[in-house]
Parts: C-alpha cells; structure tokens; sequence
C-alpha cells in the first residue's frame, strides 16, 4: 500500500520500475499521440507508460498516455509488486474497499494554485488538446475526475461525487460533458435544474491513480470516491477546496472551475467510445469555464481509447469488478469472486457456491440489480466456485460442459443498459442474458453428472518444486 | 500558403458545411499550427491534421452533420421540470 502525492511521483515510481517510456523526438498532436498509445496497447499486457516531451509547437508542453495501462501499472498504482496477479489484486482490491470510510484531509494551498488564469479563459491555448479518434467530433478531456455536490443537500460530503465523465472541449470556455443518467453526477444536475439553478463543478486533471480509479468506480451514491482512494491509499486524502466549495485534490496538475448551466443541451460528440464503437451525437450538458488554474510545467494526462483492450480497460477492470463484488456478496454471501473486466462489465462472470437447485440464475438476477448492473451486465456467466472466474480456459470448460441452453439461459426482455451499448434497441434499452454454466444440484436433477475429474495426489507439490526448476532453467 | 501556415479560418467547417469558422488558438511557438472550430456543430481541427479532417471534400462522409439535423440529435439527460416554488399548492 501507498500514497502518492501527486502524479509526478507515480511517474518517478514507473520509471523506475522501467513502466514509463520517455519519448525525446518531436511528434505531432496528431496522429502521433493516440497512435502511440494505441501501438502500446497492442504490444501487450506489461505496456508502459508513455511521456511526450518534445511537441510540435510547443516549447515545454508534456503528455503522459497509458498511466494505468497494464496490469505491472495498475498494481505499482495500488502500492502493490508490480509482478502481483491478477487474482491477488482482485482481492486485495476488495480487502481495502471493505474498509470503506477513510478521512479526508483538508489544507488551504495546493501547487495547481501556482498559476491562475481568470480572465479571457481559453481552454485551446490552456491545453495540449488532441484528436483521440479520427472521428471525433473534436478534442476531448477523457481522464479527468468531475466533482460536484448535490444543490439539495450542499454541505453532506458523503454524496458529493468525484466522477470520470468525458468531456469535450467545444469554445474557448465551453465544454460538453456527458452525464449517463445512470452516474451520480446526472443526480446532482437533476436537482439543480429543478431548481432553476446551474450546476458548479471543477474539472481535476492529471492525478495521482487512485482517485482516478475511484472516480471510475461505481459506488453507491452516499459513498465519496475521496473517503474510498484513503482506504485505497492507506492513508487520508488530502484536499482544498474551491471557492465554491468542492473538494478538489492537492495534487492535480489543472482545476477547471465552472458551472453546468442548468436547462442547456448543446450538440456533442461523436466520440471514439470504450465499447470501440463512435458514440454518435447528442444534445448534451455544458459547462462554462470561469478560471484555470494549474501546477508550473503541468502535464496533461490524457487516455487512448480504442478497441478493447486499452488504458481505459485497465481503469475499469477491477474499479467495476470489486464493487459488483462486495455489494451482491452481501445479499449472496455464497459469492466468490467476480470478473468485470470485459468492456466495462457488459460481460460479468461470476463464481458462486450453490445451495439449491436454480442457486445460480437468481445470483445472476442479483448482478442485474446492482448499481452498475442495470446500466452494463448484459450478459451474466455464473460458474461454480471452483472454477477461477479470471481464467477464461476454466470459464470456458464450465460453459462446454455444464450448459445445457435447454435450461440454463435465461432472457430477460428490455431492461435499462447505457445508451453507448450499439446493441440497444432503442437506445438505453436492451434483453439481458444469465448463463447459468454451474452444476445443476437437487432438486435441479438434470444432466447427468457423475465424478468430476480432480488432480493426481502430490500435484501442487510437484507444482511448486517444478515452478523452481523451471526459473532455474531460465537463468 | 502551406497547410501549417494557415492562419485564416477556413470559409467552411469540414463537417457540417457551416460557414461559421473560427480560429481557436495558435501554436505557442510561431507559424506551426492553428487550431479552428465551427460555432455551429462545434467541430474542431488543427492545420497540421491529415486531410480528412480538414478539408470539407475528403472529410468521411459517415462522420459528416447537416446543420439542419442539430436541433433533432437526442437529448440526454432529458431537462427536468421546475419544481413549483416554495409554498405553493
């Protein structure tokens, strides 16, 4: 476990670590950034993180790309041995969501207050913006965490939210921002614009890990993503706040204060999205920008998004998976563990013990109702506790075998799902599926299932001691 | 002129045709980019990009918008009613 300050000393640690690539030739915004980032993907599941330096039309600009892009990046995010797998971050991860609260700490100054900019604001000159997709309708923020706080309930810290939203940059202190009605932030807006009133917020970009894997996460409403990164980071989160009183985080590199004008839906998009479809157009929210602030030399951090997998597959892999977790573990404590990590959890796999007959498809019901399930899980995989939800060749053995589709899928018609799924029809409305891949138990008699195969005595000896050998050989 | 010269916005948006451009910021360091962006479908471009996304006959017919059709796009969320004022029956 550990906390970093800032997002500077998380790229000191990766370099380090040789997870961070420094890139010293001169590029241009466009295409080499996102084509960068995107070949690093394709490179594999130990990528680095990729640091721009030397940009054309620029004398002293810097973009990192890829942050938390592999899994060696995302345990070095979590404090954790950069070789840790998949497994172990899966329930460490869990281990510290279940201590939810941690404090915040709150100071008056902050280095992104170094320099302010409040006057004749504009965010294309402010910002190394760039073009992700070749498609998008223009230059978007797509890693930076939106705070707000609910105008009905201004001073409850505990449903102020800290969210990732993407953003586009559309004047010079004009910004769209998407708010699927199923995030938290689409409450707060709800309220004010009943109110009659707009919406203050502060864009934070460029952070230290953890929060941006908190505001990535889909916790409960009543839950503040900075009260969930101080369990994550074993320590309290330290924040300032703006003159309008949200909680911003000491470290990030640029704060963007503004409101979301209540009433207001302007054209946005389209967007290369994490389903690796374009998002389309729509009439979304916008935001005016009233003032910038930001660190000297700030580095603006920004995320590839393509077709899975990239960076943003990484940030919704186990910030979906855990919270998934432990919210059905506490109607099923039977639950095991749960695999999110497919497009952000439009595929969930879940490994459960069984009780009864039909066991499996009500915990898969369960998933449908959690918080994240009804706008994702779209399709649910339940396996039997023995068989490791992250390992596909298990998951896969359990559906050959244990699956009679007589049976063991269930459709569900026309249920809420996020209109950035292209298999809605129509948008925000999709069937669902359970695919119950576990052994039928009484009273569920069917199939014909006899002894299941298990290992020779003495295997996970004889694992260990070749497990040594073998390193020995590669010496 | 060279494309990275460009200085004036150019007369039509690349995507929608609009006649509405504008220049949005230039290089820091002199006469290597300009960025431009339409007020009317808020698109945005940099001289320096491949053609597609600049000029308005190459630009991807799949990704082109008639100003016309704006005012239909989807909206979300959709806007709320005000509540009655404090009071009220």
């Amino acid at each position: 476990m550990r906390a970093y300050q800032d997002l500077r000393e998380f790229l000191s640690v990766l370099e380090q670590q040789r997870q961070l690539l420094r890139i010293t030739e001169t590029v241009n915004l466009e295409p080499d950034l996102a084509a960068a980032a995107c070949a690093l993907t394709q490179i594999g599941e130990t990528s680095p993180a990729i640091h721009f330096g030397n940009i054309a039309g620029y004398t002293n600009a810097q973009v990192v790309m890829n942050v938390h892009g592999s899994w060696p990046n995302h345990a070095l995010a979590l404090g954790m041995d950069r070789d840790a797998p998949l497994r172990d971050q899966f329930f460490e991860f869990v281990r510290r969501y279940r201590q939810y609260p941690g404090e915040l700490e709150r100071v008056a100054r902050a280095p992104w207050q170094e320099v302010v900019v409040d006057k004749d604001v504009n965010l294309f000159d402010l910002l190394p913006l760039f073009r992700i997709n070749r498609g998008d309708g223009g230059y978007f923020l797509d890693k930076a965490c939106v705070v707000s706080r609910d105008p009905d309930d201004w001073d409850n810290d505990n449903i102020e939210n800290v969210g990732v939203y993407r953003l586009q940059v559309k004047g010079r202190n004009r910004i769209g921002i998407q708010t699927v009605p199923q995030h938290d932030i689409a409450i707060h807006l709800t309220h004010a614009e009943e109110r009659g009133e707009d919406l203050p917020v502060a864009i934070a970009l460029g952070n230290e890990p953890i929060i941006t894997l908190a505001g990535a996460t889909p916790m409960l409403y009543d839950q503040l993503e900075y009260k969930m990164a101080a369990v994550m980071q074993g320590k309290p989160y330290r924040v300032v706040k703006t003159a309008k009183g949200l909680d911003v985080p000491w470290g990030s590199e640029y704060v963007l204060e503004g409101r979301v004008l209540g009433g207001q839906r302007e054209p946005e998009g389209p967007f290369g999205e994490f389903p690796g479809y374009y998002s389309g157009c729509h009439k979304y929210p916008v935001i005016e920008i009233d003032r910038v602030s930001h660190r000297k030399d700030p580095i603006y951090d920004a995320t590839y998004v393509g077709r899975p997998w990239t960076e943003l597959d990484w940030l919704q892999a186990m910030t979906t998976s855990v919270p998934i977790f432990v919210q059905l573990s506490t109607t099923f404590p039977e639950v095991v563990a749960v695999n999110a990590l497919y497009t952000h959890g439009l595929v969930i796999i879940v490994a459960t013990k069984t009780r009864f007959g039909g066991f499996a498809k009500a915990v898969g019901m369960g998933v449908l109702t959690t918080p994240h399930g009804l706008g994702y899980a779209k399709i649910v995989i339940v396996v039997d506790a023995d068989v490791d939800p992250f390992d596909l060749k298990q998951v896969m053995w359990a559906m050959s075998v244990k699956v009679n589709p007589a049976g063991d899928i269930i459709i569900l018609p026309n249920l809420s799902e996020n209109l950035l799924d292209p298999a809605c029809q129509p948008g925000g409305m999709v069937s669902k599926m359970i695919i119950d891949a576990t052994t039928p138990i009484a009273p569920d008699i069917r199939g014909d299932y006899g002894q299941e195969l298990d290992t020779p005595q003495g295997t996970d000896t004889w694992r260990h001691k070749l497990g040594a050998l073998m390193k020995d050989l590669h010496k | 002129m060279s494309q990275a010269m460009e200085s004036a916005p150019p007369v039509v948006c690349p995507r929608c045709r609009s006649t509405t451009t504008e220049v949005r910021s230039t290089s820091p360091v002199k006469g290597v980019w300009t960025v431009f962006g339409c007020a009317t479908c808020f698109y945005a471009w940099r001289s320096t990009e491949p053609e597609e996304n600049r000029n308005p006959d190459n630009y991807p017919a799949v990704f082109r918008l008639k100003p016309e059709d704006l005012a239909n796009l989807p909206v979300a969320p959709s806007i709320p009613p005000r509540r009655p004022p404090t009071g009220s029956s």
